[in-house]
């Protein structure tokens, strides 16, 4: 039995035994404190506990002053994401039992000024996020009594793992591209602009890709893969820049051919 | 306790972010192997050279290669390239993905499909060289 192996079964043991575990949880009080520091606390270990679950249990019995997002429990609103051990995570959807012996290291969300605490300030993202005109764009709407606009399976196919985003905010924590260049759009906006690019009822393409194909969209990408490997929903904002780069490119070479002609 | 004007703390860069974890310690090594991939052409572009001068200088070149420094470079340059092609091919199903109506095509297909054509390539070149 290695040394690792022994220090973990004791830990376990010790988990069993006494029944809890320790996180280490970063604490930035901005009118007291002039930079983070980590707190060590005993939380109860249950198997079926999350990391959210031990953060709540703190808030409730231990510190009241302890402060993070949260909302659904069930990995949909995006609310609660942080960095357990270095990764971005949903705390809602990562198990204590899956980090013993501990400790559990807890930050806010990398790349992002912190707020208070877990709390870190969105207003880049959300100010990013409506650049790309993230919603249906028409030329001319249909008449009402033209019904709805209709779609194909395979069509609803070409954009729906895109449009899975819950703007969680852990690609951009994942993401060394936008930790050293902040100006760089970001993996979600990039993923959310390609689900409308290729919705078949959408039509501003146009529009989006003036942002979209610039440096500070796709270009910036160096194809890091991270975005996609920590994403809680399966987007793979990875995959849809390089898309949108090889769309950049054809159209590129679509306006150099046809100079005059749409892109 | 003194109180300060309440500010967010900023997140700063680092120049030492790809030593943090492994995934982008596999990114750099990704991007660092085209290095060795291009310095390798450099090696091929010189021996063609060396095949317009004639077979006195090709001989000459074959011993500089056989030198222990070039052996080790070509090794290494070997397992880079090797690397190169690996995650080239591991990134083409989410570069290109493709579709059946509803459904993706599979990536370890689309990535089985490159393999192939690259040993199909790489059977026909050798071909050409030794017929």
């Amino acid at each position: 039995m290695t040394a690792t192996a022994i220090t973990k079964a004791a830990a376990i043991t010790r988990a069993a035994l006494l029944g809890t575990i320790t996180l280490e949880v970063a604490r930035y009080l901005p009118d007291e404190d002039e930079r983070p520091y980590f707190q060590s606390y005993d939380v109860p270990f249950h198997d079926d506990w999350v990391v959210l679950d031990a953060l709540n249990y703190l808030k409730d019995e231990v510190d009241s002053t302890l402060s993070y997002r949260w909302s659904c429990r069930m990995g949909v609103c995006g609310s609660c994401g942080a960095m357990v051990n270095d990764v971005p995570v949903l705390t809602c959807a990562t198990f204590l039992r899956d980090y013993l012996p501990g400790p559990i290291r807890i930050e806010p969300l990398a790349n992002f000024p912190v707020e208070r605490d877990l709390v870190i300030v969105l207003d880049d993202f959300m100010e990013k996020l409506t650049t790309t005109k993230p919603w249906i764009i028409r030329e001319t709407e249909q008449p009402l009594d033209q019904g709805e606009y209709l779609q194909t399976p395979a069509q609803l196919a070409e954009f729906k793992q895109f449009s899975m985003c819950i703007n969680c905010m852990l690609c951009y924590a994942a993401c060394p591209v936008y930790q050293n260049h902040e100006e760089f759009l970001g993996p979600a906006v990039l993923a959310l602009a390609q689900r409308y690019n290729h919705d078949s009822r959408d039509e501003g393409n146009a529009e989006r890709n003036d942002l979209v194909w610039l440096d500070d969209g796709v270009w910036d990408c160096t194809f890091v893969g991270e975005c996609s490997a920590v994403c809680p929903k399966g987007v793979d904002p990875a995959g849809a820049i390089q898309q949108a780069k090889l769309e950049s490119t054809l159209g590129w070479y679509r306006s150099f051919l046809t100079p005059f002609g749409r892109r | 306790m003194a109180t300060r004007t309440p500010t967010p703390y900023p997140r700063h860069r680092s120049r030492k972010w790809f030593l943090t974890r492994w995934p982008y310690q596999r990114f750099m090594l990704r991007e660092l192997s085209a290095v060795f991939v291009a310095a390798y052409m450099v090696v091929l572009l010189v021996l063609v050279t060396q095949v317009h001068n004639g077979q006195h200088s090709v001989r000459s070149f074959e011993n500089t290669l056989k030198s222990p420094g070039l052996l080790i470079f070509t090794s290494v340059a070997l397992i880079f390239a090797l690397l190169h092609t690996i995650t080239w091919f591991q990134a083409v199903p989410k570069a290109l993905p493709l579709r059946r109506g509803e459904n993706k095509v599979p990536p370890g297909l689309l990535i089985g499909a490159h393999y192939v054509a690259m040993l199909a390539l790489s059977a026909i070149i050798l071909i050409i060289v030794l017929v």
